[in-house]
């Protein structure tokens, strides 16, 4: 009963006309962004995210969803008729959705991966809305251990899902934690790494950094490179899928679904790794899996389903225990934060209009992107055909823009390019920007919290093990910390690292 | 040993985790019982020194790309056309104002670094550079550097 009085508070939010505007801004931004290859969500909303300020705290949150989302349905566009991914999530998509799309099936492709993605959406707002509530009950209880361990956890995960070293993924977790602790002592106020400057003494800002390590350095690297578009020429015909596709897809709708929705709850996973586990489950159910890499619907079903799940099943631990699980809902921490509202076990008590608006807008996101991606398929392809070298200087200005309207300083522009040219490095050197980004947002927090638990206990450490869930937490970590040295979960992670290669 | 990219990657991490555990040191470590503001600095910068080393000795047993393989066949150029183009932005963006950096910004990436045709680079970098001007100052009421060596310029300042 208490859900569906929400959702109807939450739907009265979300028909506000101007929340519908914003929501659709969102989408249609979204699926732009996923259309073009070099521009992915997190530079997208971290380049909106001043723009938010403008409008009241639920009309920017809804903005910067649906966004994400958005770009979810709007990846799938690229990889199918480009085998480029518009963002990190369709990497799959390309392999069965181009060619399908070469062999004269691109409507198809397109218009499955549409509706596998509602589907799937669909589920994980429905999801969303019943286990939030339940969760947020529980959270309640969590203290300073079980933050600690949480966070400890979903850092632990990212770093050991990361491609290649391990080794690496964790000491970019611990400079992202570094970084994110400059600035005044949360619980003395003395400055740390501030280096006697002003603009230091508030910490770095997330906007410049996280513009830096993807938007700056996506581009840098991008540039060195000739980027050649093979987009199919061919009519896409009728986007609706015959009753066989249909039949076939169903299946793996239904597992990607459920399996992204899962992995996007938990801490340190997401989209990337649900595609790519749906796509391995499939071709390993599949009786033809030799069809699979030459035009199999299921391999464009399945994936697309399991990245949209996860995008929905990430709001979970931001909305109900205020810890982002990846990159996107740090971003998505940081626009609440802005408002200020701190997402959490209370925030469905405290601030119910926002919290159940979001989730009722989603719903009305999920449509609005039906609409959108099946009718302007057209249209899409047209902004595809817009070449690189126009493109790249017009998303270099964007980048500058944003970082200087989210905090008026210079001083930050000069941020995002240090961070730029880092990342670019980074990637040179294989050092993956996504654990360095999300413990830079749960960095504060993470020292809070260890802080917090050692002044309770007095000194003793024994408090973060006395506890069952963050016993459970540290336990799960500690093994995958282990995890590199087993050889048989060693060669495991290094088929996953390099099934994401290829 | 001195051309794997691991090893000089390993190096410079290294470099920063013994700067992260001396600043750690220096603002103090405080007791187990209370943490000191260096406490998680002292041991995270312990924890990316040890880190670094193992990637170093990575590169030091003859793992891993060599240095000049990761720049092979690469426009290296572009890159360091566009790190210079932004630096000169942030130095001048606050002394000539948002249109006119935004305009040389576009102008020149436009033209040095992935060439496109004048008919189209240069209407393009006037409506993006004004366009963009118009809806962060007008519409959404951003405040955007005016040029201080421009000032008094009625069109521009």
């Amino acid at each position: 009963m208490e859900v569906v009085a929400g959702l109807a508070q939450g739907f009265a939010v979300a028909f506000d006309p101007i929340n519908l505007l914003y929501c659709f801004i969102g989408v249609f931004i979204g699926t732009l962004v996923g259309v073009l290859p070099g521009i992915g969500p997190i530079s997208a909303m971290s380049l909106l995210l001043p723009v938010t300020l403008s409008g009241t705290p639920e009309s920017g949150i809804i903005m910067m969803a649906g966004i994400y989302y958005g770009s979810m349905y709007g990846g799938s566009t690229t990889a199918v008729l480009v085998n480029i991914p518009g963002e990190a999530a369709s990497v799959v998509t390309c392999l069965d959705g181009h060619e399908m799309a070469k062999r004269g099936r691109a409507g198809p492709a397109l218009g499955i991966a549409a509706l596998g993605s509602f589907a799937a959406g669909t589920f994980a707002i429905i999801a969303l809305m019943l286990v939030a509530p339940i969760l947020a009950k529980v959270a309640v209880a969590f203290g300073p251990p079980e933050y600690f361990s949480l966070m400890v956890l979903g850092l632990t995960i990212l770093s050991f899902l990361t491609q290649g070293s391990m080794a690496k993924a964790l000491l970019m977790a611990a400079v992202g934690v570094v970084i994110g602790l400059v600035g005044l002592d949360q619980i003395n106020a003395m400055p740390r790494l501030t280096f006697d400057r002003l603009e230091l003494v508030d910490g770095i800002g997330l906007v410049p950094v996280v513009m830096g390590l993807f938007g700056v350095a996506e581009i840098l690297s991008n540039i060195e490179q000739q980027i050649r578009r093979d987009i199919v020429q061919s009519r896409i015909g009728s986007l609706w899928p015959s009753r066989e596709d249909l039949k076939a897809s169903a299946g793996p709708i239904g597992r990607g679904t459920l399996l992204g929705f899962l992995l996007g709850v938990l801490p340190g996973g997401g989209a990337v790794i649900s595609s790519f586990a749906s796509y391995a489950i499939e071709k390993k159910l599949s009786r033809t899996p030799e069809r699979f890499g030459k035009g199999a619907i299921e391999g464009v079903a399945g994936p697309e389903a399991a990245n949209n799940a996860a995008a929905g099943g990430a709001f979970i631990p931001l909305m109900t225990l205020g810890i982002p699980p990846n990159v996107i809902m740090a971003l998505l921490l940081g626009a609440f934060i802005i408002h200020g509202l701190q997402p959490g076990p209370l925030m469905m008590s405290q601030n119910p209009g926002i919290f159940w608006g979001i989730i009722a807008s989603m719903y009305v996101g999920n449509i609005m992107l039906l609409v959108l991606n099946m009718p302007l398929i057209g249209m899409w392809v047209q902004v595809l055909k817009a070449p690189y070298k126009i493109l790249f200087p017009l998303i270099l200005m964007f980048c500058i823009v944003g970082v200087f309207a989210s905090g008026n300083a210079v001083f930050d522009v000069f941020v995002m390019i240090t961070t730029g040219v880092l990342g670019y490095l980074m990637r040179k050197f294989g050092y993956e920007a996504a654990p360095l980004v999300l413990a830079f947002v749960l960095g504060p927090m993470l020292e809070n919290n260890l802080r917090k638990g050692l002044i309770l206990s007095e000194g003793n450490f024994d408090i973060f093990v006395t506890r069952p869930i963050s016993l459970a937490c540290l336990a799960v970590a500690a093994l995958l910390l282990l995890a590199p040295l087993l050889p048989a979960l060693r060669k495991k992670r290094e088929k996953v690292a390099l099934d994401v290669t290829e | 040993m001195v051309r794997r990219a691991e090893f000089w990657g390993g190096l410079f991490w290294l470099a920063f985790g013994v700067f992260v555990t001396w600043q750690g040191w220096l603002l103090e470590l405080g007791s187990l019982r209370e943490p000191g503001s260096g406490f998680v600095f002292f041991w995270l910068g312990l924890l990316i020194s040890a880190l670094a080393i193992s990637i170093a000795l990575n590169g030091v047993r003859g793992k891993g790309p060599l240095l000049g393989e990761l720049w092979q066949g690469a426009r290296w150029r572009n890159v360091l056309l566009v790190i210079l183009a932004l630096i000169a932005f942030g130095f001048l963006f606050e002394q000539l104002g948002f249109v006119i950096c935004s305009l040389a910004l576009l102008l020149f990436l436009m033209t040095f670094v992935d060439p496109v045709k004048p008919v189209l680079s240069i209407p393009i970098s006037i409506v993006a550079a004004v366009g963009v001007w118009y809806v962060l100052e007008k519409v959404l009421l951003v405040q955007l550097p005016k040029g201080s060596w421009l000032e008094g310029l009625p069109l521009l300042g």
